[in-house]
């Protein structure tokens, strides 16, 4: 009746090269077949700084068990490890779904990327950490990389000719961690294509964003053109109407890192929200303070008064979120099976005591709170924070999440996060710690966010018009340094670093590349075979796209097409259903890569569905993908290929359905166009 | 991978009618296709907030459905909304109404503008067991508006915004579908009445045939413990308790069917309880839930009340006859044709040359726990077979579950040897271990799981039990899996009880969850089964399973190893195969470990050995969400029935028992409620070319995660709140 299985099955394509069977029979060992000189491949500007040949590379927690060989290099960009041999289908899978997939070969690490080295040497469980300061022993038996996303890489150098694991050790450890951030690899020669996501740093860009929000009463400000006011604001801002650019100085002396309050988002209705930090410290008058809050009331056409909500006393401090994270950092970076195994039995009490849920349901509930202030009372929401350029760049932009539909877009998205994070100055360079400098200010506030809006996505399936993958892959990629967007601490320093590569090279323009130029770009910068044709590189592309897109979103999107006579409007540019359905044509790929319409600018604020969260610790879960992600469970079965894929699969079957229905539509619109025509 | 909870929205789309509606699409030069086009769009049903109700209730509902021409299926939904007569319209609209009523209240809530309550839990819902609110009645709500829709009336909005298409819950609907519940409630009345029970007055439940009334109370106080005390109705049938309160608009209704109470206790004396709502009865039930309602004194009714609960609730300690044996419902599939032993041998390719089909246990004489029909080694005869009997504990020897269809690898199944304290060895049953080695030319070795301990299976010794010795036993090698017995099952699901219910608290609850050590024990039951799976499949290795009797550890593990291999375990009729041979026929003991209609609630033979098995069902099922035929509603509605004792499936403790009460003449089958309606099971994600993949799980704890859909259904926050995230308001 039925066959039981596939008649072929995949060949385990997996090397695995035993070390004491190596020693023992190296005949056996699959090498590479030796081709002459392998070389990285390099992007324009990248150069080549040390080489390491005959290194073994292991897959998390299988150390010294198996491996591949292979040479590895690390040039000013990355750590590159280059083979012949077929790739882990795990890394693989992670790899294609990932933003920075076009800069980076499958088996290559970014400098930015990497958190800890440690050394490690084989047959004993001792790890030694490896600072960039501190002098390498005359022979590195092995590295381990632990990298920001969470990933462990083992490099063993058994069988490295003497002098270049040293080496390599070095250049690692002198190049991972800069000094300052222009010595990070941050161009890569290419223009970005036009992705139509304001930068926000241009007084258009907030004009436009008042009024799309229709927010009476605010203004535009250039009073920071030369970041005179203040130097992690942007050179435009927005504030009360009332004030005048004069008294807007003298305020911003009062406030933590002199940044004055500044408008983010607002309502219909006048209630804004407006981020604001706290006075200095060593000022006690408590007058401008007072004035700007005044301003913020005056603002609002029914002269409501504002909520106050301080970050500062509701949510965890930077340095809470940092511990935080150090522990599921542990939890999640076990050296061995049998570390894997211990830290299994007690998985759930130590995310607890890690206490990060805790965090981001805290996040959750003041957003929560200030949303329904905005959307019930239509009062306005001042969030004030010691500098506000942290959990107030969190709660801001759930907060828009919860109550704007456009922001749920992706683009909507994109922009808010260059509205709120990039613009607004959030420290992303020493939060992420992209250089050696003040590891104590380090903390994933980002990542946090992030969380929060995963935690969003779970409970509400087709909300977002972006999945979960994709919020982990904007994760991945804000520690790709080739992604400007989250590399700085301010518009002002990315200026000051654009400014130092262009003096050190004047030849070579630089280019700093957003992180949304992904969606934009339609060929891979890496060439060579590694990556393939551009076919399967579009196919590569083109499956990442599905599963970033929400494809319950886009369901969504053509049901609102299935009311009475919404088809029959189709074609009725006035209409929404001819909107919907120029959306739908974009998020398909029919309209060229991005999966919006660039020109178009972004729809208008409708406040009439707003998002509930349930904060409750028991409704939030762990996110597997981002913290475990990399893990492989050491189980009995080796040959993990054999079995069915989880996850990636779930969804192609959906999209192809509401492919069908697309294809359907379309097919009948142009039916009836011909008809129409024939009539 | 686990926490994409794909599961949730599930993505109605049916490719049977597709090219149907193609076509009408297609055929239509007029673009008057407005409903066409909305059943032509696939619909999202969320089957979050609803699922846990399905289960006791579906059956209850499902005789009114079923008399109306099934109209309520889902296939024929679309279709028969308009072209069908106004009967199918109102009946796929009575549940609509009804899903309407318990699934909108937070909508209503936030519409009236409390917004200061932004997880304000919905004020009658939690408990409504009866109201059929599942993900079948919300996409017949769905149908229903289409009905309506192409008939022309103006009840919805035709601009809406795409949630209301597919959420119950938008609030403009929300009035028209009260009307729709008062008029089909009435019309079920009819219904009733005219099959001469007797008259019905609203606050009394909608019988199931074979059910009568045996007593009502009034102006009882149910003590919700999510949204307080709530006076209304208590009625009790011989089939179920049923409460009604009309304090609330839509009234707040619960039932319970007497198969699941596990315990009542009077709380207060006469004389002694002061303060309001301190005198009545505390129910406790089987499914996690107590239940505690409060009588007034002067009313005399707590007497009655507890008596027929107790005579009801407790039918085998009252030499009553279970409830299943007056339930006559008529359902088109006969479930208790799903499992033939012979068919699924053949099925499976036996008999063959190494393996042979017997009968000796026909008169369940030489095993009387095991099924008629066995598969055992061809080499071996009759004479070893007996043999081999008297070495295994209660004669239960190693027959086969499963087969490899290509390596010849094979699962089997047994009770521990009698080895004792002395190390008795028998010639015959080592040959016998022998011959199933052989029986399989691709491997030099056989497996002996043991699911114990490896320090149990020592202390069994003592007992006249045992395990193999490696020595004995040539090629073999004897492994333990560390699932702990029956007795701690039993206490780590009660601490869970504590922690899920009724209330959670939420600052502790990961590390309470982890202390109740649930999740460790379905870890362990799953990588022993993926270990089995893997010695089969990977290694072409046969395995012989057992622990002490070989009917509770020994049935998760065949059967969960099963499942993962044999893709056809993994559809719907074949998971009821696979309960219907490794569980029932096998002997796992349903009627002890579950207490069926019996009073003695501490009773130590009691354990939740198959909830846990179903419980890694799901675990699997989350994994794979695209592997399974059918979805967690399946799960729930075969664990709500597993107590309900409304049908026959899960009585008695053997097949030999079950034939002397001919239960399959007498009673109905779980699975014909199933099959007859399989469509309200399917999961729209499967695919159908998975069958041929073996599934290996995660079983790390990490990728494991509390079924809160089935443990916490209760708990009126623990519901996905996808089906009423919006809530409407103007700034």
């Amino acid at each position: 009746m039925h066959s039981y299985r596939r008649s072929t099955r995949p060949s385990s394509f997996k090397t695995y090269v035993d070390i004491v069977e190596f020693e023992e029979r190296p005949v056996d060992v699959p090498e590479e077949v030796d081709n002459g000189k392998v070389e990285p491949n390099l992007l324009p500007g990248e150069i080549k700084i040390a080489e390491a040949n005959n290194v073994l590379k292991f897959a998390p927690l299988k150390t010294n068990k198996t491996g591949i060989s292979g040479t590895l290099f690390v040039t000013n960009f990355k750590v590159s490890f280059v083979t012949s041999l077929p790739v882990d289908s795990k890394e693989a899978e992670l790899h294609e779904r990932s933003l920075q997939s076009h800069y980076l070969g499958v088996h290559d690490v970014c400098l930015s990327e990497v958190d800890l080295v440690y050394q490690i040497s084989e047959g004993s469980s001792k790890k030694k950490r490896l600072l960039y300061n501190a002098p390498l022993p005359a022979r590195v038996s092995g590295l381990q990389l632990v990298l920001k996303n969470l990933r462990v890489i083992n490099f063993s150098f058994k069988f490295t000719p003497a002098g270049e694991d040293v080496r390599i050790g070095q250049a690692l450890l002198h190049h991972a961690f800069p000094p300052s951030i222009d010595h990070l690899f941050l161009s890569c020669g290419h223009p970005s294509p036009f992705t139509g996501i304001p930068e926000f740093c241009l007084a258009q860009d907030w004009e436009k964003e008042l009024q799309r929000t229709r927010c009476p009463n605010w203004r535009v400000s250039k009073h920071n053109e030369f970041f005179n006011l203040c130097s992690s604001l942007p050179t435009v801002v927005v504030v009360p109407r009332d004030l005048l650019d004069a008294q807007l100085e003298q305020a911003a002396q009062h406030f933590q890192g002199t940044r004055p309050p500044v408008w983010c988002w607002g309502a219909l209705g006048g209630a804004a929200l407006v981020r604001m930090a706290q006075i200095s410290p060593n000022i006690s008058d408590k007058q401008q303070e007072n004035r700007m809050m005044g301003l913020v009331h005056r603002c609002h056409p029914k002269k409501l008064q504002p909520t106050i909500i301080d970050l500062d006393q509701k949510l965890p401090s930077l340095k809470d979120v940092q511990i935080s994270y150090i522990k599921l950092r542990e939890l999640h970076t076990p050296d061995d099976p049998t570390q894997f195994w211990e830290q299994d039995r007690h998985y759930f009490s130590r995310w607890e005591s890690s206490r990060w849920l805790s965090y981001v349901s805290k996040c959750l509930e003041v957003a929560q709170n200030a949303a329904s202030s905005i959307a019930h009372h239509n009062s306005s929401v001042i969030l004030q924070e010691s500098e506000g350029r942290d959990m107030s760049a969190v709660i801001s932009s759930l907060v828009q999440l919860l109550l704007d539909p456009q922001v749920r877009t992706l683009r909507g998205f994109h922009s808010l996060i260059q509205k709120e994070w990039v613009a607004l100055g959030h420290s992303f360079c020493l939060r992420l710690g992209h250089t050696r400098n003040q590891p104590e200010e380090q903390s994933p506030v980002w990542l946090l966010f992030l969380d929060c809006v995963h935690q969003l996505s779970l409970q509400h399936h087709a909300a977002l018009e972006f999945t979960s993958e994709y919020l982990l892959a904007l994760w991945h990629a804000s520690h790709c340094s080739l992604h400007s967007s989250f590399m700085f601490n301010s518009v002002n320093a990315k200026y000051s670093a654009t400014a130092v590569l262009q003096r050190e090279n004047p030849q070579q323009p630089v280019y700093l590349r957003p992180v949304w130029s992904w969606w934009a770009e339609d060929h891979d910068w890496l060439g060579g075979e590694q990556n393939g044709s551009s076919e399967s590189v579009k196919g590569r592309r083109s499956a990442a796209r599905d599963l970033f897109l929400n494809v319950h979103y886009i369901q969504n999107l053509m049901e609102s097409l299935a009311v009475s006579g919404a088809l029959g409007r189709l074609r009725d540019p006035v209409s929404s259903a001819h909107h919907t359905w120029h959306r739908i044509q974009y998020l398909l790929g029919d309209s060229g890569p991005l999966p919006y319409d660039p020109n178009a600018p972004l729809g208008p604020l409708h406040i009439d569905a707003s998002l509930r969260v349930d904060v409750a610790l028991s409704s939030l879960k762990p996110w597997h993908e981002c913290f475990s992600g990399w893990i492989s469970e050491p189980s009995v079965t080796i040959n993990e290929i054999d079995s069915l894929s989880r996850q990636s699969t779930t969804t192609v079957q959906h999209w192809e359905h509401v492919r069908q229905i697309y294809y359907t539509i379309k097919s009948h619109l142009s039916e009836t166009l011909t008809n129409g025509v024939a009539e | 991978m686990t926490t994409v909870n794909i599961m949730d929205c599930v993505f109605i789309y049916r490719t049977a009618t597709y090219s149907e509606k193609l076509h009408l699409l297609q055929g239509d030069k007029k673009n008057h296709v407005s409903a066409q086009s909305v059943s032509l769009c696939g619909r999202v049903m969320f089957s979050g907030g609803g699922i846990e109700k399905r289960g006791i209730s579906k059956a209850v509902n499902k005789r009114s459905s079923s008399r109306r021409s099934s109209s309520s299926s889902t296939g024929s939904g679309s279709t028969s909304g308009s072209s069908s007569g106004s009967g199918s319209s109102s009946g796929s609209s009575s549940e609509s109404g009804r899903s309407n009523n318990s699934g909108s209240s937070s909508g209503s809530g936030s519409g009236s503008g409390s917004g200061s309550t932004p997880l304000g839990s919905p004020p009658h819902v939690q408990m409504a067991s009866h109201e059929s609110l599942n993900s079948e009645s919300k996409s017949s709500s769905l149908n229903s508006k289409l009905g309506h829709e192409s008939a022309g009336s103006p009840s919805a909005g035709s601009p809406s915004p795409p949630k209301s298409v597919c959420s119950s819950s938008s609030t403009s609907t929300d009035q028209h579908h009260h009307h729709q519940l008062a008029h089909v409630l009435n019309a079920t009345s009819k219904l009733t009445v005219r099959e001469g029970t007797r008259t019905l007055r609203p606050d009394e439940p909608t019988l199931v045939p074979g059910e009568h009334m045996e007593g009502t109370a009034r102006e009882v106080t149910y003590l919700c413990p999510y949204t307080g005390p709530k006076k209304g109705t208590l009625s009790v049938t011989n089939y179920r308790l049923y409460f009604r309160s009309p304090e609330t608009d839509p009234p707040f209704e619960l039932e319970v069917p007497l198969g699941v109470v596990s315990r009542i206790e009077k709380v207060g004396g006469a004389n002694t309880s002061r303060g309001e709502n301190s005198y009545g009865i505390e129910i406790f039930c089987k499914d996690i839930r107590n239940l505690r309602f409060a009588h007034k004194q002067e009313n005399h009714s707590r007497r009655m009340v507890t008596e027929k609960l107790l005579q009801y609730a407790f039918p085998a300690s009252h030499k009553l006859p279970f409830f299943a044996f007056e339930y006559c419902e008529q359902y088109p599939e006969n479930g208790w044709t799903v499992y033939e032993p012979i068919a699924e041998l053949k099925r499976q390719g036996l008999p063959n040359e190494s393996w042979r089909i017997t009968r000796i246990n026909e008169d369940y004489e030489l095993c009387e726990t095991y099924p008629a029909v066995w598969a055992v080694p061809a080499a071996a005869s009759d004479t070893d077979l007996r043999n081999v009997a008297a070495f295994r504990s209660r004669g239960r020897i190693p027959v086969l579950s499963w087969i490899h269809p290509e390596s010849q690898a094979t699962i089997t199944r047994c009770a521990q040897p009698l080895v004792g304290v002395s190390g008795k060895r028998s010639r015959d049953d080592e040959a016998y271990i022998q011959h199933i080695m052989d029986a399989n030319a691709q491997s030099h070795k056989i497996f002996i799981m043991d699911a114990r301990p490896s320090v149990n299976a020592v202390a069994n010794k003592a007992r006249g039990g045992g395990y193999e010795s490696e020595d004995a036993y040539q090629n073999a090698e004897v492994q333990f899996l560390d699932i702990h017995n029956i007795h701690v099952m039993r206490e780590s699901l009660r601490k869970l009880q504590e922690v899920c219910y009724p209330h959670i608290d939420n600052a502790h609850w990961l590390s309470n969850l982890e202390a109740t050590h649930w999740l460790d024990h379905i870890r362990c039951v799953l990588s022993g089964a993926l270990r089995i799976a893997d010695k089969v499949e990977s290694h072409k290795t046969s395995v012989v399973v057992h622990c002490s009797d070989g009917w509770d550890r020994t049935a998760q593990l065949t059967a969960l190893a099963m499942l993962m291999l044999d893709g056809y375990y993994r559809t719907i009729p074949g998971f009821a195969v696979l309960i219907e041979k490794e569980w029932l026929s096998f002997g796992h003991k349903f009627a002890q470990r579950i207490g069926h209609g019996d009073d003695r609630h501490q009773d130590e033979d009691r354990s939740p050995v198959f909830l846990q098995f179903v419980d890694c069902v799901c675990q699997v099922m989350k994994q794979f969400p695209h592997a399974f035929q059918f979805t967690e509603d399946l799960l729930i509605t075969v664990l709500d029935h597993l107590y309900s004792c409304l049908f026959g499936t899960f009585l008695y403790n053997s097949e030999r028992e079950r034939m002397e009460k001919e239960v399959k003449t007498k009673t109905v089958s779980l699975w014909s409620l199933i099959l007859s309606n399989p469509s309200d099971f399917e999961n729209p994600l499967y695919n159908p070319a998975t069958r041929h993949h073996v599934l290996f799980p995660l079983t790390s704890m990490r990728h494991l995660c509390l079924w809160d859909k089935y443990y916490c259904r209760w708990n009126p926050s623990m519901r996905p709140q996808v089906q009423d995230d919006v809530f409407f308001f103007f700034s």
